[in-house]
This record gives structure tokens, C-alpha cells and sequence, in this order.
């Protein structure tokens, strides 16, 4: 078939040259098909009815009472995909019935039994017959048309056949809608059930409405119009109104027996004959009694009052209708509200939601009041799929109810689960928009809608990222590669806090079992992370402490700590005290504060203020962890991490920043607190440890090797020591006096730390010592308690001074006041 | 330290990621740069960041139009959000 929507493409020269070397059956096509030559050759308005009203006809209005809420409840679950299938399964079906070439004129639909019939089925048939027997440039058709009604013989069955398929076309109730007010259309038969409207339907619906008007005006009004209203007020008339049941009326037709039509026709009636006995009157049928197809006139009066009176009513609700246009409704709004949260789904929820997570259950947890059984702060939506919900005051979405939350998270989980049954393998969503460029998709491959994450990513491992080395030692890690450790530590680590949250009702036992068992999996991996059992000179700095010395490791720590079990948080502790030199806050300590911050260069000044957070942040994260666990540990194994400290580092640099003060503070006080058991408490009779006689020799000789070490720079390690010696210049004579106020507080309680030590330190010591001790500190206590008597300096930051003094005094019994 | 070396590298962002918490060097459109600690991002390159200092490098034009020498102003901010669209580029910091 040639043509382009129906039209013919070739040349009209050419075409003639086509006709005449051509076979006897692509000659029959050819009359099938070629009708809208007709048309295209004279130029002229030709007015087929027959391939007009096929392509007016509306369809596709099956779910019309539907849509505008003609027939009872609407259902508010939309099934798209299940939905399309009917109109995808229907096509097929129409065009397996019936077989036929382009829907868009009745003269393909008819045109199969022209091979039977010697008369023209239909005036299109005989149109369409013309154009291959007459030149084309020829402008005087309207003669040609003439012979149409001397062909009297044929139009019997030209009007009584459209109305034999009308047994099929009863099949669909889409003649319902059929506006009424255009009586032409109801000229020709319906279209087929289901159909869905071709590019040539469009186009010719297109050419028909151009070419319709015309022929009403005085001067176009061409002889196939004259001929059909002759043919309506005269030969029509004899055929009886009440058209005879459709089934009766197959037979008749003399020319379609034997035809596939017929037998088709009859098997179709055979199967369905309810479909077949359609009864021509009521609504449903009004604008297609079988025998109502020809003249304009024929509907009866009341028909024609019914159909109007429907079509009234029709435009009268499309008008109400139009009013909202263009405006979302409540289904519109639930769909869009669907997607979206069905774009919130994760196969995480906690993790990939977790501040929110987070912060609603600190809010909940300082609201008790509103503690209701009801907070729930994910929805699962199936096994592996979830969203977060819960925000702090109820839902997280704002005015729905908790009701509508419960429906569209059902449907949100229907659409999730097809969405990830039909997934394709090779999925690019994670690709897609990570460079910021969001793809529009392409017919080939279409934009999906929802986008499912896929739970397993083939990782891929850059060489570079993997520490290739083995042996004993190594090169310590790169920043890139602590970096890497460290986002897979938190991974780890929040699934495994996951997991804790997840915790089934202690009355399951096997559940419990269960669960214990994911939770230890899950703290192994993350202990191997953590690199802790690497030995313990495999680089400098150890693994572990590259991760510690990222800020980022340092808050990790706290977490880290909570989950391990007491052994491998204590093998943690002594890796922690074995390698605290190699901590960048030990090695690299802040230097100390410049009189005149306008000496330093820009560079130095950043650099000063990321170190001085950093030991901020590790005082700050680590510190405490460090401290709990010290204070779980028993003499001897305190006696033992302060002698790895003292054998592996040099003591009096590590005691002369901050965090190592207070290790050792720390240390000394759990030491302290152990060894002056309290008066055994009735009460309280597991407080009773006294530490064994050869922990306390232990402690004794570590202790004294401490002090032997430390003695001589006991007076460096204060703060302000430290400043002096490195104040050069006028910069010296600064340091002592009235600098800024909020430095000189700050300043001082960073002495606080240190003056803590030595009364750590003193506490611990035997008598002979303390002597030694004092002497030791005697410059810097004489000059703190003058400093603090001076009256220059202001009265917050001598009563400070004083209190440090005093703390390291009052563990020897002694007082600043008794120094004149 | 194999196990160092597991973690997920499939994108680009995910190397983006490696910089979360720490300080990074943003360069943006309309001769804008940022320092500042990287919070937060998305595939768009959304980006939060706190203690950022912002640097918009200007080139005045006298009335004659002749361009005086580039000028820079400097702002500082807590807290910002970056808009991905004009993210031209991420660094780490130089340390």
C-alpha cells in the first residue's frame, strides 16, 4: 500500500506507469486503498460519507462515565499498567475479527468482499474504483460521479450492508457518547470497540472537518451531495424503518456469502448472541439503529429528543466540568503525593533518614507526655523497603492523617514492589543525575518514573585506594585511604546501630538469639575495620591512630566504644595508650599562644586554629571514652597501661600537651581512688577490693619511674611555662602581664588541667616524694600565688590562679595562704 | 588492610563523600570560592557547609574602562547552603 496517512505519495504519472505492469490482486489493493486519491486528484470538495463518519467517530469513551464520575463511586486506586492493558488487548482482538487495512475509511474496512461482489459495497467502493480508470488532472469530476444512481441495482445493498457488522459494533457501549446533533455521523457505522485513533483517523478527521463545511455553503455543493439527498427522499424510503434484528439481516446479504466476513459474522453472533440481539431502542443504541444509517433524517422524532436531551446533558456537565480545568484534584494530588513517596522509599530508612530519625527521638524522648503507642517512625513498606515517617509532632506529613498515611502507603507499596519487579538488571538510576545533569530519556530507553534503588552496587575497588603492602612494616596510611576507613567504619557503624534499634521483644527467645548473633557479626566487622589488631609496629602511626586523628575518627570513637564488648574495648585502650605519641593532637600539639596574634601569617594562624580544634575535638570525644574504661580497669592492668606509656613514648613530651595530661591524670586517679579503698561499706560490700600485693608493688615502681621521669620537667609542662619559653622579643614581656582577658582565663584553666596532674601526682606519692615534688614546683607556685596577689591582675583570674595552686596544695595538706 | 580499602567507590560522588566533615575548597560560578567544613551533599552537589569563608574575586572598570587591578572580598558565614548549579568544583582543603 502506498501513501503517506492515507494519501497517495506517488507521482501521478508514475502512477499510471504502476498500474498498468501490475498483478491482479495489488490491483484490487489498489481500489481498496486508494481512495483518498479521489480527493487529492480534483481538488475539488468531494464528500465521502463513508470515510468521514468512521473517522468522527469518538472513541476511546469506555471509562468516560468514569472520568466524570457518571456511574457510582469512582475507584481511587489507580492501576495504571492494569489499566492500559484492556485498550492494548482490545485492538488485537477488533482487528483479528475483522480483517481489514487501514481503519480510516469504511472502503478498506468493506473492502476484503469486493472480491465477491461485482456491485460497489459502497459509494466508497465506487469512488474509489474511479481514480485508476480516469486521467488525473482532469477538473470536471463531477460528471464522473454521475453514475452513481444509475447504479440503482447496488443501492439496496448499499444500504442494508453497513448494518450487518452492527452485531459486532453492539459489542461496545461507546456509542453512548455519540453526540447526536451531527446527524452524519451516525451515517456509518461506529468504529470498532477499542479502537485507538490512527494517524490516519486523525488526518482524516482533519480533511473531513475542512471538507464538510463547504459543501454547505451555496456554491460548493457538489453532486455526491445532490445525488444523497435525492437518494434519501426517494430510494431509502422503501427500506422499513425498524430495522429488521441484525442476526436475521446476515444472511440476506447475498453478496457476503461465502465471504470470511460472513462466516466470521456468524460465528461472532453464534458466540455472543446477546451481543447479537441487541435491541435497537433505548439510550444506548439510539444513534445506531441498524437501519438508521443512511439519510440525516431518519432518527424518529422522540430518538432524536432523547439524544439531544443527553447531549445537553453531556455539554452541561463538560462545562461544569471545565471550571476546574487545569486544577489538581484530590486524585491528582494523591498521585503526585505517591510518587514521591514512593521516592522516599529506601531499603534503608533509618540509615538513609537518619538525622531526621535521630532528631524526632530526642524530641519524643523529652516529650513524655505525648508517648503514645501509636509513634512509629517507619513505615515498612516491605521486607527491604521503608520510609521514615515520624517527625517530632506526629506525622511527618504535615496535616494527612494518620489514616490516609496508612492507604497511600499501601499503594505506595504497590507501586514500589512492581516497580522493583519489572527493574530492569542493568540499572543506571544510581548514575543517574550524580554528576547533576538530570536525563530526559529517549524513546529507546524512557526516563522511569520511579527510579528503585538497587540494594547491591558492584563495588569498584581503585588500586590506588588499597595499602598493597604486607610485612611487618608499612607505610602508614594515606589521608585518602584513612578517609575511605573511616566512611566504611561509619557505614558499618550505622548499620549495626541499626540493627541494636531493631531489637525484637525479649519474650521471642529465638529472635533474641538471633539478633544478638546479627549484632556480633556486625561488631566484628566493624572491630576489623577499625584496624585495632594490626601489631602494634606495623607504621607510625598506627593504623588506628590515623583513624583517630581525623576529627571525623574522633567523634566516631564514643560510638565505636558503646558496642564493643569489655575485651576488645580494653585492647582498644592499651593500642589507644601503647601509640598515644603517635596521635597528630600529642605529636603535633597547638603550639602555644603568641602575645601579638598579628605576627603570625595567615597560613600559621589556620593551621594553629585546626590543630587547636582538633585537640578540642579529642578531648572533647576520645577523652571520655578513655576515662570510662580506665575507670573500669583494675590496679594492675592501670599499673600496666602507664608503664606501656611510660616505656614507648617519651613522658614528658606526651604530659606536656593536653590530652596527654590528662590521660595521665586520668590514670593516676583511677591508681588513687583503688588503692585508698574506702572504709568498707555494710552497705555496699562489693567495693572491697583491696588490690593484691603484687599489683600494688607493680603500681609502686611504674608510679616511681613516672615521677622519676617527669620530675625535671615538671615545671614545662604548665601552659604558661611553655608560652614563656617560646615568647621571644617584647613578645616575652608581654606574656606575663595584661593581655586580653578571655586569653588570660582561658589560659588559666588550661594551667587548671595541669596543676590537676601534679595533684594527681602528689596524691599518689609516698611522703619522701612529695617533698621532692614540691621543691620541683616551688618556682612556679611561689609565682602563681604572687601573680595572683598582684593587684594588676584582674580578680577572675586571680581567685583562678588561686584555685589551681590550691588543688595541687591541698593534696599535700597544704594551703596558698601559707605562703607569705 | 584489605578491609580499609572496601568501601564503595562506583560514582563520582563517592569520593565526594570521602571529604564529608572535613575542610573543602569550593570553587562556584560568578568568580566565587569557598572554604569551610563540607556537611552535607546530594547528586545535584547541594552542598552545607559551616565556618565557610567566601572570596568573590571582582575586577572593577574605571568610567573609562579601563579594568583596575582584581580585588577580592571576603565574607564569613556559619552556616551556608550551596546551591548545586553553580558548583564548579570540590577540593579538599589545602592542608
Amino acid at each position: 500500500m502506498s501513501g503517506f496517512f492515507g494519501f497517495d505519495a506517488a507521482l501521478p504519472e508514475r502512477r499510471a506507469a504502476d498500474q498498468s505492469d501490475r498483478g491482479f490482486h495489488q490491483s484490487q489493493t489498489d481500489q481498496m486503498f486508494t481512495l483518498p486519491n479521489a480527493r487529492e486528484e480534483e481538488d475539488l470538495a468531494v464528500y465521502n460519507w463513508g470515510d468521514m463518519g468512521a473517522s468522527l467517530m469518538e472513541d476511546g469513551d469506555d471509562f468516560n462515565d468514569e472520568t466524570f464520575g457518571g456511574s457510582g463511586p469512582v475507584d481511587q486506586d489507580f492501576q495504571f499498567a492494569p489499566q492500559a492493558a484492556p485498550v492494548a488487548s482490545q485492538a488485537p482482538r477488533a482487528s483479528a475479527n475483522q480483517p481489514r487495512g487501514p481503519i480510516a475509511s469504511t472502503a478498506s474496512r468493506y473492502g476484503p468482499k469486493k472480491a465477491f461482489d461485482p456491485f460497489a459495497a459502497s459509494e466508497d467502493d465506487f469512488y474509489a474504483a474511479r481514480p485508476t480508470a480516469k486521467k488525473p488532472s482532469k477538473p470536471a469530476a463531477k460528471p464522473k460521479a454521475q453514475p452513481a444512481p444509475s447504479q440503482g441495482g447496488s443501492l439496496e445493498s448499499l444500504w442494508s450492508k453497513p448494518a450487518a457488522p452492527s452485531p459486532l459494533w453492539g459489542a461496545t457501549p461507546s456509542t453512548t457518547s455519540q453526540p447526536p446533533l451531527e446527524p452524519r455521523n451516525s451515517q456509518t457505522g461506529p468504529p470498532p470497540p477499542g479502537q485507538i485513533k490512527s494517524l490516519e483517523e486523525i488526518e482524516a478527521e482533519m480533511a473531513g472537518a475542512s471538507v464538510s463545511e463547504p459543501p454547505r455553503g451555496p456554491t460548493v455543493v457538489s453532486l455526491e451531495e445532490i445525488e444523497r439527498q435525492m437518494m434519501s427522499g426517494s430510494e431509502t424510503q422503501p427500506i422499513p424503518l425498524p430495522a429488521p434484528p441484525p442476526r436475521e439481516q446476515t444472511p440476506v446479504a447475498p453478496g457476503l456469502a461465502g465471504s470470511g466476513y460472513a462466516t466470521q459474522q456468524a460465528l461472532l453472533d453464534s458466540m455472543f448472541p446477546e451481543l447479537g440481539a441487541h435491541p435497537p431502542s433505548g439510550q444506548h443504541t439510539a444513534s445506531f439503529p441498524p437501519g438508521v444509517q443512511g439519510p440525516p433524517s431518519e432518527p424518529s422524532p422522540q430518538q432524536r429528543e432523547q439524544m439531544e436531551a443527553l447531549h445537553r446533558h453531556i455539554s452541561a456537565k463538560i462545562e461544569s466540568m471545565s471550571r476546574y480545568n487545569n486544577l489538581m484534584g484530590t486524585s491528582d494530588k494523591d498521585f503526585i503525593t505517591r510518587i514521591q513517596l514512593s521516592q522516599l522509599a529506601t531499603t534503608d530508612p533509618y540509615a538513609s533518614d537518619f538525622y531526621a530519625q535521630v532528631f524526632s527521638a530526642l524530641k519524643r524522648s523529652r516529650m513524655p507526655a505525648s508517648a503514645e503507642g501509636g509513634d512509629q517512625s517507619v513505615v515498612k513498606i516491605s521486607q527491604n523497603f521503608g520510609l521514615g515517617v515520624s517527625g517530632p509532632t506526629g506525622s511527618r506529613f504535615g496535616k494527612m492523617g494518620s489514616a490516609t498515611m496508612q492507604k497511600l502507603s499501601g499503594q505506595v507499596k504497590r507501586l514500589v514492589e512492581n516497580r522493583a519487579l519489572h527493574q530492569k538488571h542493568s540499572n543506571t538510576a544510581a548514575l543517574q543525575g550524580a554528576l547533576g545533569r538530570v536525563s530526559r530519556g529517549n524513546t529507546a530507553a524512557p526516563r522511569p518514573v520511579l527510579a528503585m534503588p538497587t540494594t547491591t552496587r558492584a563495588e569498584v575497588r581503585p588500586v590506588n585506594q588499597l595499602n598493597q603492602q604486607a610485612g611487618p612494616r608499612r607505610q602508614p596510611l594515606t589521608r585518602k585511604q584513612v578517609m575511605y576507613a573511616l566512611e566504611e567504619l561509619y557505614d558499618a557503624m550505622l548499620e549495626l546501630e541499626q540493627t541494636r534499634r531493631d531489637m525484637p521483644p525479649p519474650t521471642a527467645m529465638e529472635e533474641v538469639q538471633r539478633w544478638n548473633e546479627a549484632c556480633a557479626v556486625k561488631v566484628q566487622v566493624i572491630w576489623q575495620r577499625a584496624m585495632v589488631m594490626e601489631p602494634l609496629d606495623v607504621s607510625n602511626p598506627h593504623p588506628f591512630i590515623s583513624l583517630m586523628n581525623a576529627v571525623k575518627g574522633q567523634r566516631l570513637f564514643p560510638r565505636l566504644l558503646r558496642h564493643l564488648p569489655e575485651q576488645q574495648a580494653l585492647t582498644l585502650l592499651t593500642l589507644l595508650v601503647a601509640t598515644y605519641s603517635q596521635l597528630d593532637v600529642v605529636a603535633r600539639a597547638p603550639p602555644p599562644p603568641v602575645a601579638d596574634a598579628s605576627l603570625l601569617t595567615k597560613a600559621d594562624r589556620v593551621d594553629r586554629a585546626r590543630r587547636e580544634v582538633e585537640t578540642d575535638n579529642f578531648l572533647h570525644c576520645v577523652v571520655p571514652g578513655v576515662d570510662m574504661l580506665i575507670n573500669q580497669c583494675k590496679l594492675g592492668l592501670v599499673a600496666g597501661l602507664l608503664g606501656i606509656l611510660l616505656q614507648r613514648s617519651n613522658v614528658a613530651q606526651v604530659a606536656s600537651t593536653r590530652p596527654g595530661v590528662a590521660l595521665l591524670t586520668a590514670l593516676l586517679s583511677r591508681a588513687q581512688s583503688l588503692i585508698r579503698v574506702p572504709a568498707p561499706d555494710p552497705m555496699n560490700p562489693q567495693q572491697v577490693q583491696v588490690p593484691d600485693a603484687n599489683e600494688l608493688d607493680q603500681w609502686n615502681k611504674t608510679y616511681a619511674y613516672l615521677l622519676q621521669t617527669l620530675l625535671p620537667h615538671l615545671s614545662d609542662l604548665f601552659p604558661s611555662s611553655i608560652a614563656q619559653k617560646a615568647a621571644f622579643g617584647p613578645g616575652a614581656y608581654l606574656m606575663s602581664g595584661a593581655g586580653d582577658v578571655r586569653d588570660g582565663v582561658e589560659m588559666e584553666r588550661r594551667e587548671a588541667e595541669v596543676w590537676g596532674f601534679a595533684a594527681a601526682l602528689a596524691v599518689n606519692a609516698p611522703e619522701e616524694e612529695q617533698t621532692n615534688l614540691v621543691g620541683a614546683l616551688r618556682d612556679k607556685i611561689l609565682h602563681t600565688v604572687q601573680a595572683a596577689r598582684d593587684p594588676s591582675s584582674t580578680p577572675e583570674r586571680a581567685q583562678i590562679k588561686l584555685r589551681n595552686v590550691n588543688m595541687f596544695l591541698n593534696g599535700l595538706g597544704l594551703d596558698a595562704s601559707m605562703i607569705e | 588492610m584489605d578491609h580499609a580499602a572496601a568501601a564503595q567507590i562506583s560514582e563520582p560522588l563517592d569520593l565526594v563523600k570521602l571529604a564529608l566533615g572535613e575542610r573543602v575548597f569550593i570553587k562556584l560560578r560568578g568568580d566565587r570560592t569557598l572554604t569551610g567544613t563540607l556537611h552535607a551533599y546530594d547528586a545535584h552537589m547541594n552542598l552545607v557547609m559551616s565556618q565557610v569563608e567566601e572570596s568573590v574575586h571582582i575586577v572593577d572598570v574605571t568610567d573609562a574602562g579601563q579594568p583596575l587591578p582584581p580585588r577580592v572580598e571576603r565574607r564569613n558565614v556559619e552556616m551556608l547552603f550551596v546551591r548545586g548549579d553553580s558548583v564548579i568544583l570540590i577540593s579538599p582543603a589545602q592542608q
